[in-house]
């Protein structure tokens, strides 16, 4: 029988479809009698959901604008190269 | 021509194969911090942002004979993890990994000796992710320990989630097989869901 700490172990393969047939069974099995492991798939999918929602925002602008200046000084290098050519 | 399936990556593409610099521009912004969290992955920060830059100025050259087979973020993310494992076997480092198994010591203590729950998850989280975004304290905490993951576990967590690719890319680009990178993207996720639990209950990062 799976135990809460086994269905903890396996809980990330369980959100992202990773489980065979009968590993899913027996999570569902086991999230119908449980309502803490319940509770613990809920909050580690919405943990995971909070996480995405947080990073793909973020830009680290100074970051970006250190790359724009040097590939426009190598697009710029180009287009000379290209003109004495 | 270019065939991935997405019209505004072919324009795109184009645009950056004609030297077009806006599009660089555009594409800058849009695929480094996918690029960085590649190469965090093999390297500190400050090499990690070197080599995404020395990537783009190659870029410059190297799309003109992108096929587009693979799709744009896939062939960049490529560039830089190619990139960074030629760094580090000139320098002969690998990647210090640590793919111990399954449950994270603080949720593993959680459990009492016959594998029940002993101290069960409290609350359930049920606003949405937007909603609880707005809050900036929670969005400071999240920061703080994402910076704290190990640097493989972050990346994993990154390209898997917030740069959506298939397992199979972020094996390829991180040169793990698919079931240590499973154990990164689990370890990764207890750790974030133990943060917002606490912040939930108390407050408090
Ligand atoms: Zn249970």
């Amino acid at each position: 029988m799976l135990m809460c700490r086994d269905l903890a172990m396996i809980a990330s393969d369980y959100i992202d479809g990773e489980l065979g047939t009968a590993g899913k069974l027996s999570v569902k099995m086991h999230l119908m009698m449980c309502g803490n492991c319940r509770t613990f798939i809920g909050n580690l999918r919405a943990s995971t959901e909070l996480m995405k929602a947080h990073t793909s925002g973020t830009v680290d602008e100074e970051f970006v604008r250190r790359i724009d200046e040097r590939v426009a000084e190598a697009l710029e290098a180009k287009e000379r190269g290209k003109g004495n050519t | 021509m270019t065939d991935t399936d997405d019209p505004d990556e072919n324009t795109l593409i184009s645009r950056m194969k004609s030297g077009d610099q806006q599009s660089y521009h555009e594409a800058v912004r849009a695929y480094s911090p996918g690029m960085l969290a590649v190469a965090r992955f093999y390297l500190d920060r400050s090499s990690a942002e070197d080599i995404v830059q020395d990537c783009w100025v190659t870029v410059i050259d190297a799309i003109q004979t992108f096929e587009g087979r693979s799709g744009l973020k896939t062939w960049l993310h490529r560039i830089v993890a190619n990139r960074c494992k030629n760094r580090l076997r000139s320098a002969k480092r690998e990647v210090p990994m640590d793919f111990s198994d399954g449950l994270d010591p603080d949720l593993d203590s959680r459990f009492n000796a016959s594998g029940r729950w002993e101290i069960p998850p409290k609350l359930r989280f049920d606003e949405s992710a937007d909603t609880l975004m707005e809050n900036g304290a929670l969005s400071d905490c999240l920061d703080k320990h994402l910076s704290a993951l190990p640097e493989t576990q972050r990346s994993a967590l990154m390209l898997y989630e917030a740069h959506q690719h298939k397992s199979d890319d972020v094996c390829n680009i991180l040169d793990v097989s698919a079931s240590n990178l499973r154990v990164l993207l689990h370890r990764a996720r207890q750790k974030i869901f133990l943060m917002v639990e606490t912040f939930q209950e108390t407050g408090e990062c």
